[in-house]
């Protein structure tokens, strides 16, 4: 089962903080959507607003066309998957898996039966009689996605489910979530801190800051084309270079490129380190001194003090086939396309 | 010498704690009539006479429903308490704890004794009904003490995912937080069970007609020392010793 969601107009006050400030938001059926930000971004309570163990100061929260936005978590067409599981420790994983189709008044074989397909599909078909207790994080984390999606949710809320794993687990537990979600076609509303998972799981990112929605769309647009700074900063490590903005033309330390969508004045150009190359062409950043680079396997990860501004050190990502000494000097390059210019922040 | 001291004085603590239970056990063996040393048994004769003597089986049985019905009462209610003051936040809600726990300083005369008046003053006639209420009164503040202890943050989010799933208030209580908590109920009630059991002011002041086993053991040893009263002491520290082993099997193994 899966159904469109529809956040309207939502705020949040937890006494005088402003928790979520204006939060719209429209979600597909059968969606991957996963809300991304630092801890007390307001994800969380986002979350809990879709479950409805929040109830919102203002705004309206629909699910299949229908105001749930009054409705307990029991009534609604939701189920979420707690970031410590919430597994019953005195039943057996069966009766785990059962629960909220017993609750919903299924006869005992039914369920018994639609409990051990849900465990078969998290491939724990052969644990069924274990208790939560004898399992591994990983095993506990599949039991819960199991409960709560054998009521067939419209819509599966998972609260920051990775986060207790290791982090090989956690990379194999991302594709087996992404899979999963791929056979039920769930709704699927996944919180995180972690900008690679969000990436590697998403069909869509909303990344958050301070309560509001600072960017929504595909991982590889947010990443390449971030709707503003924050957003920048977060998807993933970034150069940031100081500049002016006049005439439709953005002025640095290493010259001069045409910018027709800012207003005048000062400026922040955000730069990938991997947009930035050995060799000429594209924006060139001229000369640079060498600090200190290290070997990452798929790339080297180095940091460098352009001639021309002397007091900025960039980081860059080079091809992984020679490691430069520190004192080397590079001639260096960037991607018209790897830049992206914002308003400069207020300090 | 240095070493021995330490042993010494382990025998000799235990020994001043076993000794009065362990010659209690010992002459309720006696065949004689006095329970003085020299020993002259065993015998089982004081046992016969006990188990055929109809008050005092009646008053064993009286102890056991007052024992088990209060301390039953106490923890559904401890358990209620628990729950709400652990669970919702209610105004006022660390004075009504305070209240809950402050009959634990209050000495079991004074609360026989107010209960006897109000009682009368009720007009309600003196029954195992009151002294179970009596217990009731003195067993509530320990069983809302251990179950709120033992209430966490994991139990809440288990409710929380229960509710999730459907369940209402009922059913959380009874499917997830009772079982999860079952250690503490249980540690709750076996502790109360026992303290009911053994429990004399409180019995004496509020039964009339019939009796508990202690109020009954007070009467008999008004007429003197008797092997009798070994024997019915040896029976109700083996029914309080079960109630413990009852709580170390059922609770703190199965923790293990």
């Amino acid at each position: 089962m899966t159904a469109p969601v529809r956040l309207d107009g939502i705020n949040h006050w937890f006494g005088d903080f402003q928790a979520l400030t204006d939060i719209s938001l429209d979600i597909a059926a059968g969606e991957y959507i996963t809300l991304l930000g630092p801890s007390g971004c307001g994800k969380t309570t986002l979350l809990s607003v879709l479950g409805g163990f929040v109830e919102p100061s203002q705004g309206t929260v629909h699910i299949a066309g229908q105001d749930v936005t009054r409705l307990s978590p029991a009534k609604r067409p939701t189920t979420t998957m707690f970031q410590d599981y919430a597994l019953f420790p005195h039943m057996s994983l069966r009766d785990n898996v059962a629960f909220g189709l017993r609750m919903g008044g299924m006869g005992r074989a039914k369920r018994h039966a639609r409990a051990l397909d849900m465990l078969a599909l998290v491939g724990l078909e052969k644990d069924a009689a274990k208790r939560p207790h004898a399992l591994s994080g990983g095993q506990r984390q599949r039991v819960a996605l199991a409960r709560a999606l054998a009521v067939e949710p419209d819509v599966l809320l998972l609260d920051e489910p990775l986060g207790a794993l290791d982090l090989k687990l956690r990379r194999s537990m991302q594709d087996e979530l992404k899979s999963i979600q791929r056979q039920v076609g769930t709704t699927f509303v996944h919180v995180t801190h972690d900008q690679e998972e969000a990436m590697a799981i998403a069909d869509r990112i909303v990344v958050m800051n301070a309560g509001r929605i600072e960017d929504a769309g595909p991982p590889a647009r947010v990443y390449r084309d971030p709707a503003t700074l924050f957003a920048a900063a977060f998807m993933g490590e970034m150069n940031r270079i100081p500049g002016i903005n006049e005439n439709e033309t953005t002025r640095t330390a290493f010259g001069k490129i045409h910018n027709p969508r800012m207003s005048e004045g000062k400026v922040t150009l955000c730069l990938r380190p991997e947009a930035i190359h050995i060799g000429k062409g594209g924006f060139s950043l001229g000369r640079a001194t060498v600090q200190d680079a290290a070997f990452f396997g798929t790339h080297v990860r180095a940091h460098v003090t352009p001639v021309a501004a002397p007091d900025m050190r960039l980081v860059v990502h080079l091809p992984p086939g020679s490691i430069p000494e520190p004192d080397d000097v590079l001639d260096l390059c960037a991607d018209h396309d790897g830049l992206t210019v914002f308003p400069a922040e207020e300090a | 010498m240095m070493r021995a001291a330490p042993w010494l004085y382990l025998v000799a603590a235990f020994v001043f704690i076993y000794l009065p239970v362990g010659a209690l056990v010992l002459f309720s063996f006696q065949g004689g009539s006095l329970p003085v040393p020299p020993f002259d048994g065993p015998s089982l004769q004081w046992y016969g006479d006990i188990l055929s003597d109809d008050d005092l089986t009646d008053a064993l049985r009286n102890s056991l429903i007052v024992a088990v019905g209060s301390a039953a009462v106490a923890c559904a209610l401890g358990f209620l308490a628990a729950y709400a003051l652990a669970r919702f936040v209610l105004p006022g809600a660390a004075l009504m704890r305070g209240l809950l726990i402050a009959p634990l300083t209050v000495s079991y005369l004074i609360v026989g004794l107010g209960l006897l008046m109000v009682l009368q003053r009720l007009g309600l006639g003196l029954s195992l009904w009151t002294a179970g209420i009596g217990h009731v009164v003195i067993n509530l503040p320990l069983c809302f003490a251990i179950i709120y202890a033992s209430m966490g943050a994991q139990q809440q989010n288990a409710e929380r995912a229960a509710r999730d799933l459907g369940a209402n208030e009922a059913q959380v209580i009874l499917l997830i937080t009772a079982p999860m908590l079952a250690p503490a109920i249980l540690a709750a009630f076996f502790l109360s069970v026992t303290l009911s059991w053994d429990e004399f002011i409180i019995a004496f002041l509020l039964t009339r007609f019939d009796i508990t086993l202690p109020v009954e053991i007070w009467s008999m040893l008004r007429s003197g020392l008797s092997p009798r009263l070994n024997a019915i002491g040896s029976l109700v520290f083996l029914v309080s010793v079960t109630a413990v082993l009852l709580l170390e099997i059922l609770v703190f193994r199965k923790r293990a």
